[in-house]
Formats: structure tokens, C-alpha cells, sequence
């Protein structure tokens, strides 16, 4: 029996609501690609990864044109290349890097993910090497993207990474100064980095996870925008509560998320490839109703980063992961609501018109998904700044048992207010007031380490 | 010794009122017939019924229209029936919905001769028709259709086929797989 209504408004859903899936991510272990040299590794690296996503793209347009759901962008992660890569020098991982860049371009992916370390309790040769290629590695490929683990929950943060890594994002900032400091956005800082993440640029096939895989991310800020509006008017904002509201957005999510896992599943299916995780994630682009900032504005904040925003994030992201774990077998990568400012255009314009500052997003942060992301800030800048912005994103996702990260762009030249653009799915932004520069200095120069939190010990 | 039997389907309509269900039912209880599936729909007031019974082999299709028709005369409201026998080698069970049925919908301005260009579409290209649904409103018309595309070539001639049709007519035709439906709908993922 049809139940027209349910069928409409699927279809509606799919037709007008931007309902997608956000990203197909094939996770590929290269741990048994290591070799005597640095060439012969990255031969390996390329033949292990042809080998195994040649059909991907083919494949999810043919599912996506199957059941008329766009899949909007075909990914790869691989294992943190630090391991892969451990006794070569600088050289040899630079060398990786551009594999994987070849890699990408052959099976005809646009981002690869996993050219990343994970030093959360200290660095080993690998390691720095790596870390130390971050900056050539980024800017001298195209489609390659980094990630550095410098905390977890168990074992506290690496405050000498976090050091070095403030120079590194100015580094690689610099060194694409005529993009805007692009090579920037393709790299960013964690703790407790998840290892079945499939959204950019901190996705990594994290060890522990299977010779093959494939993650979905979903998304839908249009269809939850929508959805919570139709809701409004039917029954006026006077005769609903936050709670109606929340419940709205939840069974929104379920909605989403089901299609996620549908086509995923179809997906792995047909790749002959386990099927991993569904990421819940509510994760914005630039398009116009694709915004996670205009949901906040549904929910009542007229200018986002008013009184109130925290609290309207923090309940979006809790109804969004109640709908989507109910709607999926297996939940996993970072499952909350994504606030990148460039790549969001209403959290971009806030910023712009300065509703919107680095403090309240910090605040986000602690009750939403991933972290500082895609933010310009002041190419002047110091690095000892940018690791102590580093240091409090870090501090809230190790305290919290949530992964947190910082994905920043100091852009070279350009100063709080001016205006910077990275094009297509990485957006533009107006560049974000950094207050108290320059005075963290003696914090961060006393790095080691900040310890584990007594709520850690779980044994 | 086991008696055969045979099946027949019956229709049934007539002005929806309380007691039809009951008073067939009895009736064809009162003849020794089993009745197997019953499907039902109300549209406009007025009621209609599909059954398959089976019944004693001397039950012959008269024997069952003239039971029926007692009803009708006891009844303030006509009831019209039809009974159909039903081949003995028919398979009765069949799941409702194959699982590659897909979902298309056909919207445009309210007009003589809707259904039947839809409809003639889904016959120029080999489709069976599994349900249907309509809603109309503001002048504005839409066929929901459950279709079987197992006879066609592929669905990418289905939604070349699908376009072109819709710029002949001017009508929105969107196609969709049966499973999305269900995957948002139905607390059970749609996973075969």
C-alpha cells in the first residue's frame, strides 16, 4: 500500500532539500607497502591503491544515478603515512606525498587523505620526518591532505608537537602565500583523532581498522534547515518548545542518515568491500541552503555568536546523532555538526560582520563536532599564537573525551577584516580578529607535555 | 478423504456502510468457503472488495454469486458482485513489492486524459504498473506509481525515456528507487 505523504515527501527531500551523500570514503591499509627505498615504497603505495579504488568513482556515480542521490564527493584515506613511511628521511616522504597525489589523480578521486602521524605520546623518527615534510609535501601536491594526532584522552597532549606544529601551519601557509595560504586548510590538528573519519582533511585509515573499507559521511544542513522551517510555520513559533524542535531535527536526522547508509551499503556492496561506518556529521558547503549557521538561525539567534548559539549547537548536535544512531548499523567518525567558517556562508558572513568571533567558537567547539575549522586568521600572526590556539582546542577535546581539532589559515599579507577566497567547496571568508597576540609566547615555550586527566584512568 | 477444492476471486461494491464485511463473510462461511486474502478500499463512499476463497469442489461459481446476491436483496444499498474462477495451477503467493520496484511520480496542472498519458507511457516502455496512488489540490495533480522496470533494457533508457517524455508533455516526472522509501520510512533498513 503507498502512503502518498511519506512519498512526497521523500521526494521532496531528494528534490528540492539538497539531500545527499556528503562523501564516499574508501579507507585503504598501505601497511604492507613499505620497502627498502623510498621509490620502490611509493611504486607499491600506487599499484596498492589502483588496485583497490580503480572502480570507486564508476561505481558511485552508477549507484548515485541508480537512486537518483547525488554522491557529492569520492574520497581516499590511507594509513598515517608515518607508519608507512618510518625510516625514510624527509626526502622520501615528500617522495610518498607526491605517489599519493599521482594515486588520487589515476582512480579520479579530488582529496586523499592520511598523510598524518599520531604523536600523543611522543615522537618517533617517523614521526618527525613526516611532520617535517608536512609543509613541501602540501605544496607541491595537489589533492594530498595531513593530519597530526597530538592528544588523546589516555595519554594528555604532546605540547612539543603542538609547538612545532604552530610553525608548520605558518610554514605551509607562506609557502602557498599566492592562494591565500591555502596549503593550510589541507591540514589539521587533533586529538583524539578518530581512525574511520571519511571527511576532509583529517581523514586517515587508522590502524586497527580492516585491509579495506568503505565510510560514508551524509549530510543534509538543507534538509534539517527545511524541515525545522516547514515545522514553524505549520505550527507557529509560539506553540513550540526547544524540545519540539530538537525532535524535529532528530527524526530529520534519521531520514538523512538512512539514505547515507542505503547508498553505502549499496555501494560496498558492489565494491566487494566491507562497509565501515556511517558519519553522521552535519557538514555545510558554500551553496546557498547548505548551512549549518542558517539552522542556528531557525533556532532563534538572530546574529550567530549571539547568547544562545552555544546552547543551539550544542542541541542540534545532540538530536543529530540520536537520529542518525538509531537510523545505522555502525556509527563512527566524528557523528556531530561541522562549523567551518569559510565553508559555511552564513558562518562566514558572521564573522564578517563580527558577530562571530574566535572566542565563541572556541565555545562551540566544546559542545559540537570537530573544532576550530577552516578559519582565516591574520597572516601576522606568531607561530607561539597559533600553537596556544592549538593548546586550548586541544585541552577542550582531551578533557571532554571528544575529538577536537584546529584547522586554520593564517593568510600571508592580510589582516583581520580583509577578505580571502580558496573557491569551489573550500569557500571564502572574512578573516577572523585574533585578540592577545603575541602574548603566549612563554607558555608555549615551556612545551612537554600536559598530562592525561584523572578521569582517564577507567581501569 | 481430503475434499479438492477450488478458488475464486469475488468483488464487491456497493455504498460503504457498517456490516458488508461481515455479512459476505458469513455468507460464504455459510457455504463452506475459506477465504484466503481480502484487500479493501473506500474511495468517494463508496466500498469495494477483493477476496480468493476456496470452496468445495460442487461449489460452483453460480452457487456463490446466488448466495452473495441474497445479500443484496436483504440489503438497503445495492451490492454489485462479480466472481471470477481461478486457474488450478495458479500460484497464490507473490511478495507485494519486488525488490527492485521503483517509485515515479507525476505532477502538472490538473487535466482530461492525466492518468492515461502517464499510464501510456508506462505501456510504451514495458512497465508494470504494481500500485497507484493520486492527490490533487490547488489545480495542481499527482501520480504516485509503484513500477516493475524488470522488462526494460536498463534504468538509464528508463531515465533518458523519462526525460524526453517530459518535455514532450510538460509534466514533472521524477523516479526514485522503492528502497529509499523505505530506508526513511521504515524502522527496519531495506537491506536484501
Amino acid at each position: 500500500m503507498i502512503r502518498s505523504e511519506e512519498i512526497l515527501h521523500t521526494v521532496e527531500m531528494i528534490q528540492k532539500e539538497n539531500l545527499d551523500v556528503r562523501a564516499v570514503t574508501m579507507g585503504i591499509s598501505l601497511l604492507d607497502c613499505h620497502r627498502a627505498d623510498a621509490a620502490s615504497t611509493c611504486q607499491a603505495i600506487r599499484e596498492k591503491i589502483r588496485k583497490h579504488a580503480c572502480q570507486l568513482v564508476p561505481v558511485c556515480e552508477a549507484i548515485s544515478a541508480e537512486y537518483a542521490i547525488p554522491v557529492v564527493n569520492k574520497r581516499i584515506a590511507v594509513t598515517p603515512i608515518a607508519l608507512v613511511g618510518a625510516g625514510f628521511d624527509v626526502d622520501g616522504f615528500v617522495e610518498i606525498a607526491k605517489a599519493l597525489d599521482d594515486a588520487a589523480s589515476d582512480v579520479g578521486i579530488d582529496i586523499l587523505g592520511g598523510f598524518s602521524a599520531d604523536v600523543s605520546s611522543g615522537m618517533t623518527c617517523g614521526d618527525q620526518a613526516l611532520i617535517d615534510a608536512i609543509p613541501r609535501a602540501l605544496t607541491s601536491t595537489q589533492k594530498v591532505c595531513a593530519s597530526v594526532n597530538v592528544g588523546t584522552t589516555r595519554s594528555g597532549i604532546n605540547m612539543d608537537a603542538v609547538v612545532q606544529l604552530g610553525q608548520t601551519i605558518k610554514d605551509l601557509a607562506e609557502g602557498s602565500a599566492e592562494s591565500g595560504g591555502f596549503a593550510a586548510a589541507k591540514f589539521v590538528v587533533f586529538t583524539n583523532q578518530p581512525g574511520d573519519n571519511p571527511f576532509m582533511a583529517g581523514a586517515i585509515h587508522g590502524v586497527g581498522q580492516p585491509e579495506v573499507v568503505i565510510n560514508v559521511g551524509v549530510s543534509g544542513p538543507g534538509v534539517i534547515a527545511r524541515a525545522l522551517q516547514r515545522r514553524i510555520d505549520q505550527a507557529g513559533e509560539q506553540k513550540l518548545g526547544l524540545h519540539d524542535l530538537a525532535d524535529e531535527i532528530k527524526q530529520t536526522a534519521f531520514r538523512v542518515t538512512r539514505s547515507g547508509e542505503l547508498i553505502g551499503r549499496q555501494v560496498a556492496r558492489a565494491l566487494n568491500v566491507p562497509f565501515g561506518v556511517v558519519d553522521l556529521s552535519l557538514a555545510p558547503t558554500p551553496n546557498v541552503g547548505d548551512s549549518v549557521g542558517e539552522i542556528m538561525q531557525i533556532l532563534g539567534v538572530d546574529a550567530i555568536g549571539a547568547p544562545g548559539s552555544t546552547a543551539i549547537i550544542a542541541m542540534l548536535n545532540d538530536a543529530v546523532k540520536k537520529g542518525g544512531t538509531f537510523a545505522s548499523q555502525s556509527v563512527g567518525g566524528l557523528s556531530g555538526a561541522f562549523i567551518p567558517v569559510c565553508e559555511d556562508q552564513a558562518l562566514a558572513n558572521a564573522v564578517r560582520d563580527d558577530t562571530l568571533g574566535l572566542e565563541k567558537l572556541e565555545a562551540m567547539t566544546s559542545v559540537c563536532s570537530v573544532g576550530l575549522d577552516m578559519v582565516a586568521l591574520p597572516g601576522s600572526v606568531d607561530a607561539a599564537t597559533l600553537s596556544a590556539i592549538i593548546a586550548d582546542e586541544m585541552a577542550i577535546g582531551m578533557i571532554n573525551g571528544k575529538t577536537t581539532a584546529v584547522r586554520v589559515i593564517p593568510v600571508p599579507g592580510k589582516e583581520a577584516g580583509e577578505f580571502v577566497s580558496f573557491g569551489g567547496l573550500f569557500g571564502e571568508s572574512a578573516i577572523a580578529r585574533v585578540r592577545n597576540v603575541g602574548k603566549s609566547s612563554r607558555f608555549v615555550a615551556f612545551g612537554g607535555k600536559i598530562p592525561a586527566p584523572i578521569h582517564s584512568l577507567k581501569n | 478423504m481430503k475434499e479438492t477444492q477450488h478458488s475464486y476471486v469475488i468483488s464487491i461494491m456497493s455504498r460503504d456502510r457498517v456490516g458488508i464485511v461481515h455479512e459476505v463473510s458469513r455468507a460464504l462461511s455459510e457455504i463452506n468457503g475459506n477465504i484466503a486474502d481480502i484487500r479493501q478500499s473506500v474511495l468517494c463512499g463508496y466500498f469495494t472488495m477483493i477476496l480468493l476463497a476456496s470452496f468445495p469442489e460442487k461449489v460452483t461459481a453460480r452457487d456463490v454469486e446466488r448466495k452473495l446476491a441474497e445479500i443484496d436483496a436483504r440489503s438497503d444499498t445495492a451490492i454489485d458482485v462479480m466472481v471470477k474462477q481461478v486457474e488450478e495451477d495458479f500460484v497464490p503467493f507473490r511478495p507485494s513489492i519486488p525488490e527492485n520496484a521503483y517509485v515515479l511520480t507525476a505532477t502538472g496542472p490538473d487535466k482530461v486524459g492525466f492518468v492515461a498519458t502517464v499510464s501510456s507511457f508506462c505501456v510504451k516502455h514495458n512497465i508494470n504498473i504494481l500500485d497507484l496512488s493520486t492527490t490533487a489540490h490547488d489545480g495542481i495533480y499527482m501520480m504516485i506509481l509503484v513500477i516493475d522496470i524488470s522488462q526494460c533494457t536498463s534504468i538509464g533508457d528508463v531515465r533518458r525515456n523519462l526525460q524526453e517524455f517530459s518535455q514532450q508533455t510538460g509534466l514533472n516526472m521524477v523516479l526514485q528507487h522503492y528502497d529509499i522509501f523505505k530506508a526513511v520510512n521504515d524502522i527496519a533498513l531495506p537491506l536484501h
